[in-house]
């Protein structure tokens, strides 16, 4: 527990600082899930007739999917810039 | 028998690095922090490298790019599945659990709850679900040269089990590291590699003429149920062949139509969540974060795979596609003669055979053999330092010295070696991809809840740790048995591949019931401020 102490004495047990990383770290994460499981949901068989629609002559569910790494990319970016 | 010189030089060439990379290793094993943590000297870059080659397993290397050369974009969420997982691992776990953590998952749990039944619990889910992991690295070294080369299965498999605990008793983390980060650079390395060199090479540098060739193709997979009607097309060149098949088959959908082979809603959903949630409960990918200095260094390693594997599985889905053109007339013979093995394992390797002849299938052979040792080695360090801290060091021997910890893990490493060796053997049958989305169900289920909640919620308690772990585990071994059995409906729930809806919705739930009825929240202000302390 020594560890523990010195940290809490140091002053690094700040309550603002946890609410903060709280909020930064489910809201960026659920921002990428809502997106990950929309899409995973669209490309399946229900949904194969909106996911078919072309967008510059590629299925939207594989331009979709394909998105999901610069978005990921982009987010883990903004997660890194906006955490204290 | 041995069918191609070259590959099994290069591919023994590869082994031999490793061996001298675990030799070379010895030279710091000089205390348990060294060999569970590489003495937590390891950089951020050195690290996150290291991860990409833990994670990347053959299922990634062989099986993504197979599978969508047989069927097309259905098959392109394997990839984007396991790629996904690292947003869960960067954004709750990796910085405050390399805060709390020493050498295992249990000990970030008992640092706050100080309960000796969550670390029994957590190693018995640690040892169930890298066994599920490791049981099929090992099981497809053997399947894959038995196939692709030749070799002999029992002897392929006894060989890679027999090496890879070999070079952890010798190096232990600090040797598993530095294979980890070589194998890495390998398999990466000549996955974007090949697709580079195909699409100038074949593609003139356009994806759209990729895309449009696609678009006409039907996937040897959709073909093959034509039967007769198509064999023909199997001795006509690659071209010729999809159009043939698309003459013959004018009505049957392309190689870019979704949602012609993917599942239901259900069990997309349930693979998909045990994959992003699985990732943050693998214990070879967690203790990967005590190697770093600090959480930065943890966090920073994370955006490092994020970047590398990203990139990997894209190239990976492209790499489908370009094998399905290049080797459609071979992957619609093996289908017809249900072959399906060959037809899924083999198109990254014949289609490196295709771009640079036996060298660079034998390179690519390397990789494969890289990314099943590389990930098993991550597998086994993990259960062997579980088994002797959380159970020899906390129960049977306290008073433990450094030099009896070392001698148990080594020992247990060798005897971890051994058993997945024989299950190996016995399984042969079973399909590799599909053990490894359990044990990926099995993470999210049974570890990452109650590591998640005890990271982030402070009214948490110990009780409901258990409570998830125990519930977890138990829900998803239940529908895996269910599933093997062929039981379609179970109370009512749809019985599908993966268990993960319902194991992470049980284990989570569990969680929520017994956290309301106790109040045990362990020592929270002192592990909330050294897990969620400042970084630098």
């Amino acid at each position: 527990m020594a560890e523990s102490t010195k940290v809490v004495m140091s002053g690094s047990g700040d309550p603002n600082r946890y609410r903060s990383r709280l909020l930064t770290s489910f809201g960026f994460f659920l921002v990428f899930f809502v997106f990950y499981v929309g899409v995973a949901i669209l490309v399946t068989p229900p949904f194969k007739e909106i996911a078919g629609i072309p967008l510059a002559g590629i299925p939207l569910g594989l331009v979709l999917s394909l998105m999901i790494f610069p978005v990921s990319w982009g987010l883990a970016y903004l997660y890194f810039k906006v955490w204290r | 028998m041995i069918a191609n010189p070259i590959v099994l030089i290069l591919v023994v060439l590869s082994v031999v690095v490793t061996i001298f990379v675990a030799y070379y290793s010895r030279r710091w094993m000089t205390s348990t922090a060294e060999f569970y943590v590489a003495g937590r000297k390891i950089s951020w870059m050195q690290n996150g490298i290291a991860l990409v080659g833990d994670y990347l397993s053959a299922a990634s290397f062989l099986g993504v790019a197979g599978a969508i050369a047989l069927a097309g974009i259905d098959r392109i969420w394997i990839g984007i599945g396991f790629f996904g997982g690292y947003m869960a691992v960067l954004m709750m776990i990796a910085g405050p659990l390399r805060n709390v953590g020493t050498y295992t998952v249990a000990d970030a749990l008992y640092k706050r709850f100080k309960w000796a039944p969550i670390k029994i619990a957590v190693m018995l889910s640690t040892i169930v679900i890298s066994v599920f992991y490791l049981v099929p690295q090992i099981l497809g070294a053997g399947i894959l040269f038995e196939l692709v080369l030749g070799w002999d299965f029992k002897v392929v498999t006894i060989a890679a089990g027999v090496l890879m605990g070999a070079y952890i008793v010798l190096g232990g983390m600090r040797a598993t590291t530095y294979n980890q980060i070589i194998q890495g650079i390998l398999l990466w390395g000549v996955m974007v590699f090949v697709v580079v060199l195909v699409l100038f090479v074949v593609f003139d540098g356009s994806f759209v003429k990729l895309f449009d060739i696609m678009s006409m193709t039907v996937p040897p997979d959709v073909a093959a149920k034509a039967g007769e009607k198509v064999k023909a097309a199997t001795q006509l060149e690659s071209l010729a062949a999809i159009q043939s098949v698309r003459g013959a088959l004018p009505e049957a959908p392309s190689a870019m139509s979704p949602g012609i082979l993917t599942p239901t809603v259900i069990a997309q959903l349930s693979t998909v969540l045990a994959l992003v949630f699985g990732t943050a409960g693998l214990p070879h990918i967690l203790i990967r974060f005590y190697t770093v200095p600090t959480a930065a260094d943890a966090k920073k390693s994370v955006a490092v795979v994020l970047m590398a594997i990203g990139l990997f599985y894209i190239a990976a889905i492209f790499m489908g596609f370009m094998s399905m053109y290049l080797l459609y007339p071979q992957l619609l013979d093996w289908i017809l003669a249900k072959k399906v093995g060959l037809a899924t394992n083999m198109p990254v390797l014949l289609t490196s055979k295709l771009m640079g002849g036996d060298f660079l299938m034998g390179i690519a052979a390397a990789g494969a053999v890289a990314a099943m040792l590389s990930t098993a080695a991550g597998l086994l360090i993990a259960t062997s330092s579980s088994i002797t801290r959380d159970l020899y060091a906390s129960f049977i021997n306290k008073n433990a010295s450094e030099k009896d910890e070392i001698r148990i893990a080594r020992i247990t490493t060798a005897t971890m070696s051994v058993i997945a060796i024989m299950i190996a053997l016995v399984l042969r049958g079973e399909n590799v991809a599909w053990l490894v989305t359990l044990a990926f169900g099995m993470a999210a289920s049974a570890l990452f809840p109650a590591l998640a909640c005890t990271l982030w919620w402070k009214r948490f308690t110990r009780q409901a740790a258990v409570a998830g772990i125990v519930t977890g585990l138990t829900v998803a071994s239940l529908f895996i048995i269910l599933h093997l059995s062929g039981v379609k409906s179970f109370l009512g729930l749809t019985v599908v591949g993966s268990p993960g809806i319902y194991s992470i919705t049980a284990s989570f739930l569990a969680i929520l019931i017994v956290t309301t009825f106790t109040k045990d929240s362990g020592d929270v202000d002192n592990f909330f401020a050294l897990a969620h302390a400042e970084e630098k």
